[in-house]
């Protein structure tokens, strides 16, 4: 049980680490300067200590919707899968609420986006709403067909089964599943195919349009929000499709889930470098190549068996 | 082992179907021939097959690297146009795709009842074989459309090998043979759309 809360404390501790990470090797990749890794914790400490100036056109959602977005997050942090096998973990916890939390967090930062009622807001809220629309079937579908093969419908059981009995006779809808839930990642997560999230011009803006008006304790909820969601994406990342070294000693074991994280974030960092931001109505290609990867993982499991 | 590999040549061959840039396409056919040879590979080694990793490592030289090496510098010579938009609307081709998949794999089903061993990958090569028909369906200009006949070929050496444990040695070489006559014709189409278009 203490591991349990000392492994959530972490992962909340470490997730301004990982964005900066991805952050820093981009900036190396494209030989500037990096910033240091410590970015996060910087900026989250900078924007504590600044006030909170807020629209006087808002209403009651602006003082809510920062707090919402945050907690369902926080929430699916305690129904991940364990690091460690000797770890206490929730069992019963299946894909939907896992999807129905993350959408629930994205429902309150669409409704942060329209309530300043200023144009980038809504701009921002339509198009989070046209691509998170289009992730959840994907992410649903490719959390059932990972945890079916797992023998199990929850996800944190499922993870310690995979850890267990890896099924390598069904390697060939495993590999579509996590072909499936990379791109959901990345599109999720508002990384470069989908979204840019350094640039603040409107044709691109998706995640920063939206919060353009918050300021202060808000804006540093939302960004830790952001960051958390980030690494909820990369531990299912690791604990599903990444699934060994949880029977290590506890120490090792967390430090191999530490190096599996940010291994998913040194390839992020690989595929922002490489690829061009797709435009907007390209976007529903990247999520329809994952829902049909999901679907086909699911189909080739039941149907083949393989 | 096998599996992992032949998710990977499914996988490369749906992501050529939603492929909108020649290099790119040419770039995904080589990894769907680089899966296929390790395939082959893994198979002859399982069942102490010479005859098999040596066809796999030709697969390896030829398909992997020669092929779209010599497509890439022909498209080059040629200035084919590098954007290549399929005729069927993305949308479209996310419910196709499935329902092609589903088709087929309800369509193996007699043939894999019949036989003993690896009925699964028949029917996912089977598969591969009508998503290749649809990659030469789906696009107008002619570079695309050969790399579906191409990929026709990788999956019929997929089932190929799958199905009876490697087809003799001859019929391989022969098979390659032919796909260097391929080229070539290829080289000739080309040069016949570029006398068309100027």
């Amino acid at each position: 049980m203490i591991l349990y809360i000392a492994m959530i404390l972490l992962m909340i501790l470490l997730s301004p680490l990982v964005l900066s990470f991805i952050k820093m090797l981009k900036m190396f990749l494209l030989y500037k300067k990096p910033i240091s890794i410590f970015q996060g914790y910087r900026d989250f400490s900078k924007l504590l200590s600044k006030e909170i100036i807020i629209s006087k056109e808002t209403s009651q959602i602006t003082h809510i919707a920062p707090y919402l977005v945050l907690s369902p997050l926080l929430l699916t942090l305690f129904f991940l899968p364990p690091v460690s096998s000797g770890e206490y973990y929730v069992s019963f916890v299946d894909a939907f609420t896992i999807t129905g939390l993350i959408s629930l967090s994205t429902f309150f930062l669409m409704l942060l986006g329209l309530d300043s009622a200023s144009s980038f807001g809504g701009l921002g809220s339509s198009r989070e709403a046209f691509i998170s629309a289009l992730v959840e079937p994907a992410m649903i579908l490719t959390l059932f067909s990972v945890s079916m093969m797992a023998n199990n419908l929850g996800v944190g059981q499922a993870g310690l089964n995979l850890s267990k009995h890896f099924p390598y006779e069904h390697m060939a809808s495993f590999i579509f599943a996590g072909i499936s839930f990379f791109i959901l990642l990345v599109a999720e997560n508002g990384r470069i195919p989908v979204d840019n999230p350094e640039t603040h011009l409107e044709l691109t803006m998706v995640h920063e349009a939206m919060i353009l008006d918050l300021s202060g304790f808000y804006l540093a909820l939302i960004e830790s929000a952001s960051s958390i969601k980030f690494m909820i994406f990369a531990s299912l990342f690791a604990s599903l499709f990444l699934p060994f070294g949880l029977d290590l000693p506890v120490v090792l074991a967390i430090g191999v889930f530490i190096l599996k994280i940010f291994f998913i974030a040194f390839l992020v960092a690989i595929l922002e470098v490489n690829t061009a931001k797709l435009r907007l109505f390209k976007v529903p290609n990247l999520l329809g190549i994952a829902i049909v990867f999901s679907f086909l993982s699911l189909i080739t499991f039941y149907v083949l068996g393989a | 082992m096998t599996s992992f590999l032949i998710g990977l040549f499914l996988a490369t061959l749906i992501t050529a179907l939603f492929t909108m840039r020649l290099y790119r396409l040419i770039l995904w056919y080589s990894l769907n021939s680089l899966s296929l040879a390790l395939l082959a590979i893994t198979i002859g080694f399982h069942i102490g097959d010479n005859s098999m990793i040596v066809s796999g490592f030709f697969t390896l030289l030829l398909k992997a690297i020669f092929i779209p090496y010599i497509l890439k510098r022909i498209s080059l010579r040629f200035s084919l146009s590098r954007q290549i938009e399929p005729n069927i609307p993305v949308y479209y081709s996310i419910m196709l795709i499935p329902a092609l998949l589903v088709f087929t794999f309800y369509l193996a089903e007699p043939i894999t009842n019949m036989l003993s061993s690896n009925a699964n990958y028949v029917a996912i090569s089977i598969s591969s074989l009508f998503l290749s028909l649809l990659l030469m369906i789906e696009h107008k200009n002619i570079a695309p459309k050969i790399i579906g006949f191409l990929s026709i070929e990788n999956s019929l050496f997929l089932l190929g090998t799958i199905a009876t444990n490697g087809m003799p040695m001859l019929i391989e070489l022969g098979i390659f043979f032919d796909l260097l006559m391929a080229i070539v014709v290829i080289n000739l189409l080309f040069k016949q759309e570029e006398e068309v278009k100027e």
